[in-house]
């Protein structure tokens, strides 16, 4: 392993594109080169929300009307940074897909999720299937208590003080064509509420599947967490193993109040099929609140995923944890951002990321530290493991700071496997596939560990088995080519 | 039979040949000392007896308990009782000491083993090598002194039970205590268990704890001299140079006796 990045407090801003409207290849390398002042920012491609969102006391309606018109206006998006990195939604035949199933509509728990998820005791579950709840369960006695589990719809007509408060308050709508899809047509969707001082031992469950190509799902997750709550919550965005394109547009909104604490896991595995994930997810950290949140990301044809932990109130901490495995042709781009608006507060960020076959991975991980956020200490670290010749991972941290108190670095490793290593444990007795296993397992599990719950541990162990061991042979034989 | 038999061992490696015909036989219940200055191919014996890759056999032989094991990979040297304590133990991050043990131990079993005789073994290993027992939970050798690394190698040999180990520099950067802690454990191993020894070293030091029955003088990859324990007292008092020249001398007249024999 050798170090490839070290910085520190660096200082500069600027505009990158955000890719909404691009038309395509016709404007290629165009917007990428433009303004760049900060050397080390040069690769960036993304921008953090860092704003008000589009629910500004506008109804579902008007929000959705306005979402509706992004969307008629704006072309598939296409985001390019120069030189080297394309997400291209280009090839999703997006007119051909349909957001229902269409079948007979039963309302029953999907084949793979009932393969997927452990059984556990949990605190409530929902699932959704192409674009309807097909199962809700909630504790009886979390429910007497005021908490809410139940579909986004239900909740706009249940609780329609509460979801109005919170609901688009820092997702926009119209940044791409996607975005303002999900924004325009969700349907059934996910609301969970945790009240005040409520403590929640076993986790609550939110779940999109897609069973069959040719659908189109927009997925859309309202999560508050009352003044000093404590809760988990585990998200799963799981697909069958089918042929043929589908989509995944979703966004998940969650926040946390005074004091509350939150471990949120998210497991996307979308299985062999040619699954789009095109998603944006944004938790906000309130005052003396904390939220460890660790997205798996394990697989998916073409997959981009903005995620944003913001700490939006004096003492908020959070840890940002992910991990991500590529195989095949599959294409993964994450924008991570760590958000500082108010301090003092204490980031954390840690992902690592291998990759298979002729998979790209792309990580770009921003700290962006805000002016009125003094005092504020962060460290992102990404590690990265290449396990193909023709695979490819690049990562990418970049620091955006603008208060002068604070402390904010980044740093990481690039690897491959260490034939070192390797050796070692042969003569230990382990046979090479074994001793791969076991180096990969190992570069994966102080985060695996991170997700401090047995169930879900075992489930990313294994999943990342399974994919290790699918991809025995292109190992070896990049191993021996060396 | 010897368990461990080495003929005429040609090694090359990146082109260059380093082992130029050895010839050592060692087998279960004894120990031996192989000697030599740096460079002469100590360490590359070692790698190329548990397969390491980037060594090639060019000529001559290995076999161990009667198998012929010049081609095998080093986990099928390994299952067959084979062990080499690395000079320079690797870090496996994210993997702690116990489970890499258990693991190692299944490789060599159809059944795996139970949780309370692994425990027992492990017991009893930590106790003989001296280490704390929160040692097996700690990432194998990942942030460990290089003593702890040394101790860990020895950790490993005592749970694995090799007919035949390979203790390649297994002295260098231990500290006196660390060093009789370790010779110690060998020691024990061996008259216990039966354990066969290779012990590689530069120095005597570590041969003041283990006592060799056999000692051998590697120099520029053949071994020139062989004895008992009255070696390792030469080599202190001489030197490798001393031996060296009166080597480059006897090669000489080696040579020109094979010519005339010839």
């Amino acid at each position: 392993m050798t170090a490839v990045a070290e910085s520190r407090g660096a200082r500069t801003a600027d505009t990158s594109d955000n890719g909404a409207g691009r038309a395509g290849p016709a404007q290629a390398g165009g917007p990428a080169a433009a303004a760049k002042p900060g050397g080390h920012r040069e690769a960036t491609l993304y921008r953090a929300l860092a704003g008000a969102g589009a629910g500004d006391g506008r109804t579902l309606a008007q929000l959705r009307e306005a979402a509706l018109s992004a969307y008629e206006r704006l072309e598939l998006p296409v985001w390019r940074r120069s030189g080297f990195w394309t997400t291209s939604l280009e090839s999703l035949d997006l007119d051909a897909l349909r957001t229902s199933r269409g079948d007979s509509g039963e309302d029953a728990v999907p084949d793979v999720v009932q393969r997927t998820l452990p059984q556990r005791p949990r605190a409530g579950r929902i699932v959704q299937s192409a674009d309807a709840t097909v199962a809700l369960e909630l504790d009886p006695e979390l429910r007497a208590r005021g908490a809410v589990l139940c579909s986004l719809e239900d909740a706009f007509r249940e609780h329609p003080e509460l979801v109005a408060r919170w609901y688009s308050r820092r997702l926009t709508i119209d940044r791409h064509k996607l975005e303002a899809a999900n924004a325009a047509f969700w349907s059934a969707g996910a609301f969970l509420y945790v009240p005040p001082e409520v403590v929640v031992r076993e986790p609550f469950e939110i779940v999109y599947a897609i069973e069959q190509p040719g659908i189109a799902q927009y997925g859309r997750t309202l999560v508050l967490g009352g003044q000093a709550s404590e809760f988990q919550l585990h998200e799963y965005d799981l697909g069958e193993d089918f042929e043929g394109q589908a989509l995944h547009a979703g966004a998940l909104e969650l926040y946390l109040q005074d004091g509350a604490r939150c471990r949120l896991a998210q497991v996307q595995d979308w299985g062999s099929g040619e699954v789009f994930d095109v998603s944006t997810r944004f938790v906000g950290v309130g005052r003396d609140a904390y939220c460890h949140w660790l997205p798996a990301l394990l697989g998916g044809q073409l997959v981009r995923q903005h995620l944003e932990l913001a700490v939006c109130e004096p003492g908020g901490e959070m840890a940002f944890r992910g991990l991500f495995f590529t195989e095949e042709r599959e294409h993964l781009d994450v924008f991570a951002v760590d958000l500082h608006e108010t301090g003092p507060s204490e980031g954390d960020v840690h992902w690592r990321g291998a990759a298979t076959g002729e998979s790209r991975a792309s990580f770009e991980g921003l700290i962006e530290i805000d002016p009125g956020a003094q005092r504020t200490h962060t460290y992102l670290q990404i590690h990265s493991m290449m396990l193909s010749p023709r695979a490819r991972v690049d990562a990418i941290p970049s620091v955006l700071v603008s208060a002068d108190d604070v402390s904010a670095s980044h740093g990481g490793t690039v690897g491959e496997l260490d034939e070192a290593a390797i050796f070692y444990m042969q003569s230990r007795g382990l046979d090479r596939p074994a001793a791969v296993r076991v180096i990969v397992e190992g570069f994966f599990e102080p985060l695996v560990a991170q997700l401090e719950d047995e169930p879900l541990e075992e489930l990313v162990r294994g999943k990342l088995a399974r994919k290790l061991a699918a991809a025995r042979e292109d190992i070896e034989a990049y191993a021996t080519s060396r | 039979m010897a368990d461990l038999e080495i003929r005429d061992l040609h090694v090359a490696t990146e082109g260059h040949e380093i082992l130029r015909g050895v010839d050592l036989e060692v087998s279960r219940g004894e120990i031996h000392a192989l000697m030599g200055p740096n460079g002469s191919g100590k360490s590359t014996l070692a790698s190329t007896l548990l397969g390491h890759p980037a060594y090639e056999i060019t000529r001559g032989s290995i076999s161990f308990k009667g198998e012929d094991i010049t081609e095998a990979e080093p986990h099928e040297r390994a299952r067959a009782g084979l062990f080499l304590a690395f000079q320079y133990p690797v870090a496996i991050p994210g993997v702690s000491v116990a489970n890499f043990l258990r693991m190692a131990i299944n490789a060599k079993r159809e059944e795996p083993i139970g949780v309370k005789e692994f425990r027992t073994q492990l017991t009893h290993a930590v106790d003989l090598l001296d280490v704390d027992r929160s040692f097996t939970s700690r990432h194998l050798n990942d942030g460990f002194s290089g003593g702890e690394k040394k101790r860990a190698e020895i950790l490993q040999m005592a749970m694995l039970l090799p007919d035949v180990a390979i203790l390649d520099e297994t002295d260098s950067g231990l500290d006196i205590d660390a060093l009789r802690t370790v010779a110690e454990g060998v020691q024990r191993l061996h008259d216990e268990q039966g354990l066969g020894v290779l012990i590689i070293t530069h120095y005597q030091r570590i041969l003041h704890y283990v006592k060799p029955d056999f000692v051998h003088i590697l120099l520029d990859g053949r071994i020139v001299l062989e004895g008992g324990v009255e070696l390792v007292e030469r080599l202190e008092r001489e030197g490798y140079d001393q031996i060296r020249q009166e080597f480059a001398s006897g090669e000489a007249s080696a040579v020109a006796a094979g010519d005339g024999g010839g």
